[in-house]
């Protein structure tokens, strides 16, 4: 460990963010970093715990309970500790294939539980996974390594998000030929355009793409598999296919005046205004523009963070972030102890900066919408809701009822639907013929990947339904494990 | 009785163990990680960050344990104890105890029989196809008693603490020392069956008047004869043993501010200084008193002594071994390994041989001489000595002090010696007490030149 003291001696200290006034301006990231000397010091807090929570990657309760990807934290704290950031840089390597992501998006559910948690700052985790790649990466320590070996098999990955990269990444280094078929102009998902510039800038993805074509991963962009391409095709053409396309199909709102104009779902909004920020302005034909209107954001997770910062950005006229389910407690409860998720209020970027904008934190709890309103011209102009008590049902799922007397009227000329995601798109499925479980997934069992068709595995939020890029890693990491044993028997190296 | 414990956790450790045939279950693990325990590692770092292994009060602000939960715990293994009796068709333990028929052995498998490598199949039986070579035929095997044998605990064993020479004679003897503080004197026989001779009485001592005792030699009791195991062990303050005889092994074990003078019989024919008269691990953990012995002692003589003083004439191997306080004064020679782990307390042994220096181990002593202030100090212990013992090898020493003083090692921890200094100048800056000794502690542990490491 690195200093039996440390964490009596040094608090929690994370940098300082970019001041709201000046980062809403841009599209540029906005974390700062720590002087090295410091990071030390965050990094000796670590205790090196004789039952290290931080890496079970076990779900309790429905949500993760250390690191997913089981990454080794108290090793490569120890060694940032004692200054020896190459080995660090290798130590975290061996369990992430992309710790620039997740040191930037991931929650940190490490964090949530790490031993120092449970009375008092965790270990900066996150912070400390930054800081060694981006070391590594700046000192030029990592560079393409293509495998030395090639088995001759082929093998394709549809979607080219954290799983398809993970699962693509791995499989190549195993020494197959990988295939990477993604829809959309640009390599990531919705690392590129889910997720806005801010939160993780667009050069990162592409470094990493990069990285992975120089190592001898084919990208082919611009492809839909199930419509440029039949997806029969890559049964004949590949030996095994990793199906990685993602949750994409938006949860919505069915109510009276959901066709109005105005009423976008998030992911639409927002990939449109990445790719038109990376096109040099070009404003694409799906871009929409938030200045100068009043904007609702339904729902109050990461994806309405990021529409409630992308709006600031726009120049919105006032922003509200309706959030179905009551208010988080400051502190954890009882009934969520330690090493479980903390379910707590945090401020994240977004709201942050839309305290700093308007002056207050932009959401409001208990909110039911139940209809919308519009003008003359088809297009938005008013959101109707209810406050609704959330009570438990007879088998433990939620109800909501509406609490009479509560309504009201909001103003809105932009409504951008964040309420979540519902499970992949049928038609690669479909003409694939692959079974699906009662929640609309591909039906594969985790840690096989298999799915009902032989040769065709599945990973990440396909497989899952809509979850964290950590654990799209963790799957696509592990469904290349099962492809490669799928291919090589007793020779698999994975 | 049989007792177990080692990763007990669950009602059904519990039963295997009783169907071992254990009456008495010892928990340790489980009950700390209810109290808050997440088996950090770090109990020997004194940085427990959930405040358990730890007098920090820092650290112990973190502590969130109840002793509820403790109960709480041990009512769930209750709990499922009886639910595996009611399984089992047992109404009570006894009925239980050593019935290792009931306990059905896993199987192993061949080597990939179901297709698993892991170790447990999917009804749990043991896969590993290792397990089938171990023989547990001697753990599980029943000896054919006869009916007038009892499988389980059904006396209570008796240790004859009531027929104990403290119980039968001295306390009653003493009675008016422990009831009015009056002086008490007696002279009685003691043989080698008479074991913790004097515990029981200073124990009563101990109810009556607390850490502080009584005065020196209120009780003065002069015995003769072979003493037993232990003789004079925990003796507190108020109490003085003398026994003229020898004595076996563990004399003033734990002894607490009593005195135990012992002698060869007057008529012996053989020379004390030569001879040893007590057997090994004298002093054992003793945390004050004095001790005078004439004659020599066996092994480990003082070993863990904390705090009491001792005078002896010669001692076997590994004398003082860990100790950490205390002044033992050895006026002769002593066996191999000396000082093996001491860390506190100061020897002083007379090297007439000149040849001490290999017989002592000095991976944490130094060897010195004493100052003048020392040696008077040494002279008065071996005063006593020669008055309570009538020692004629220490008369010699006296009366030839000016030539023998010279001729005493001193050896001084070396841990001991750097605390000794810092309370030295941390008391010259104001500091006093246990205070002056926290800083002191304070400012030497984590000092990378100790010996005995952090």
């Amino acid at each position: 460990m690195g200093k039996p003291t440390g964490f009596i001696e040094f608090s929690r200290e994370l940098p300082p963010d970019r001041f709201e006034e000046e980062r809403t301006l841009d599209y540029l990231e906005f974390h700062l970093t720590l002087s090295e000397e410091k990071l030390q010091n965050q990094a000796a807090r670590c205790m090196s715990c004789g039952l290290p929570f931080c890496h079970t990657g076990v779900l309790i309760n429905g949500m993760a309970s250390g690191c997913p990807l089981n990454n080794l934290i108290p090793e490569w704290n120890n060694l940032v500790y004692n200054g020896l950031w190459d080995e660090a840089l290798r130590r975290l390597l061996k369990t992430n294939n992309f710790p620039e992501f997740t040191a930037r998006v991931c929650p940190a559910p490490c964090e949530g539980s790490c031993t120092l948690a449970m009375r008092e700052e965790p270990v900066t985790i996150k912070q400390i996974e930054y800081a060694i790649i981006e070391r590594g990466f700046a000192e030029g320590w990592i560079q393409p390594e293509p495998p030395e070996l090639r088995t001759g098999k082929r093998v394709a990955v549809v979607g080219s998000g954290p799983s398809g990269l993970a699962a693509a990444d791995e499989l190549n280094k195993a020494g197959h030929w990988v295939t990477v078929f993604e829809r959309a102009d640009r390599i990531g998902g919705l690392l590129m355009y889910g997720i806005p510039n801010m939160k993780l800038d667009k050069r990162i993805v592409e470094r990493r793409a990069d990285l992975m074509t120089a190592e001898g991963v084919t990208f082919v962009t611009g492809t839909e598999v199930g419509k440029d391409l039949p997806a029969s095709q890559l049964l004949t053409d590949f030996d095994a296919v990793v199906l990685c396309g993602g949750a994409t199909r938006p949860r919505d709102i069915r109510v009276e005046g959901r066709e109005l104009a105005g009423i976008h779902f998030a992911v639409d909004f927002l990939s449109s205004d990445t790719r038109s920020m990376l096109d040099d302005d070009i404003r694409d034909v799906g871009w929409v523009s938030a200045r100068h209107k009043d904007v609702i954001v339904i729902g109050g997770g990461d994806t309405g963070t990021d529409c409630v910062a992308t709006s600031l950005r726009h120049g919105c006229n006032s922003l509200v972030q309706f959030e179905i389910l009551p208010e988080l407690p400051p502190r954890r409860l009882p009934t969520n102890p330690w090493p479980e998720w903390p379910r707590i209020l945090k401020l994240d970027y977004g709201q942050e900066e839309a305290l700093s904008t308007f002056g207050k934190d932009p959401r409001v709890y208990c909110v039911q919408t139940k209809r919308f309103v519009g003008d003359n011209h088809g297009h938005v102009q008013e959101v109707h809701t209810v406050r609704v008590e959330v009570t438990k049902d007879e088998r433990g799922g939620l109800k909501f009822t509406d609490i009479p007397g509560s309504e009201q009227r909001w103003t809105a000329q932009l409504v951008l639907l964040a309420m979540g995601f519902v499970g992949p798109e049928d038609a690669i499925l479909g003409q694939l013929g692959v079974e699906r479980d009662a929640r609309s997934n591909v039906k594969a069992e985790y840690g096989k990947f298999a799915t009902s068709v032989p040769g065709v595995f599945s990973a990440g939020d396909m497989r899952r339904g809509q979850s964290l890029v950590v654990w799209a890693i963790r799957e696509g990491r592990d469904a290349a494990r099962a492809v490669d044993r799928y291919l090589m028997g007793a020779a698999a190296s994975l | 009785m049989l007792e177990t414990d080692g990763q007990l956790r669950t009602g059904r450790d519990v039963v295997i163990a009783a169907m071992l045939g254990a009456e008495e279950f010892g928990f340790a693990t489980a009950p700390l990680v209810t109290l808050g325990c997440t088996m950090m590692r770090v109990c020997h770092l004194d940085t427990c960050p959930v405040g358990v292994a730890t007098q920090n009060p820092e650290l112990r602000k973190n502590f969130t344990g109840e002793p509820e939960y403790v109960v709480n715990f041990m009512c769930f293994v209750a709990q499922e104890t009886r639910e595996l009796m009611a399984k089992l068709g047992f109404r009570t333990v006894e009925e239980m105890v050593g019935h290792t028929e009931r306990l059905v052995r896993r199987r192993g498998g061949h080597p990939g029989s179901n297709g698993h490598d892991g170790y447990m199949g999917l009804q749990g039986e043991l896969t590993v196809w290792k397990a089938q070579s171990v023989d547990l035929s001697a753990l599980l095997a029943r000896p054919q008693v006869p009916e007038t044998v009892g499988g389980y605990h059904q006396k209570v064993q008796e240790h004859g603490v009531d027929q104990t020479l403290d119980h039968q004679v001295l306390i009653p003897l003493c009675e008016p020392a422990l009831a009015r503080g009056e002086r008490v004197h007696a002279e009685l026989p003691i043989s080698n069956a008479n074991r913790s001779v004097g515990t029981t009485l200073g124990h009563e001592l101990t109810k009556r008047y607390g850490a502080a005792g009584l005065p020196e030699d209120t009780i003065s009791l002069d015995l003769k004869g072979s003493a037993g195991q232990s003789f004079g062990a925990f003796v507190p303050s108020g109490i003085t043993l003398t026994l003229e005889g020898d004595a076996c092994d563990y004399v003033g074990k734990g002894l607490s501010g009593g005195k135990l003078i012992i002698y060869p019989p007057a008529d012996a024919k053989f020379r004390p200084e030569e001879n040893i008269i007590i057997g090994n691990v004298a002093l054992y953990g003793a945390t004050s008193g004095e001790a005078y012995v004439r004659g020599m002692a066996g092994e480990r003589f003082c070993v863990r002594n904390s705090g009491a003083g001792a005078v002896v004439e010669a001692v076997g191997d590994h004398g003082c071994e860990y100790m950490t306080g205390g002044r033992v004064v050895i006026l002769g020679p002593t066996g191999r390994n000396f000082a093996a782990g001491m860390s506190g307390g100061i020897a002083y042994v007379l090297d007439e041989a000149g040849d001490f220096d290999r017989r002592c181990n000095q991976d944490m002593v130094f060897l010195e001489r004493m100052n003048e202030a020392e040696a008077e100090q040494v002279q008065a212990m071996i005063q006593k000595h020669a008055y309570y013992t009538n020692s004629d090898h220490a008369r010699r020493v006296l009366a030839h002090w000016d030539d023998l003083a010279p001729k005493f090692v001193k050896v001084m921890p070396k841990d001991y010696k750097r605390m000794l200094e810092a309370l030295t100048w941390i008391e010259q800056a104001g500091l006093s007490g246990e205070r002056a000794e926290m800083a002191a502690f304070e400012a030497n542990k984590s000092d990378v030149s100790r010996v005995s490491g952090n």
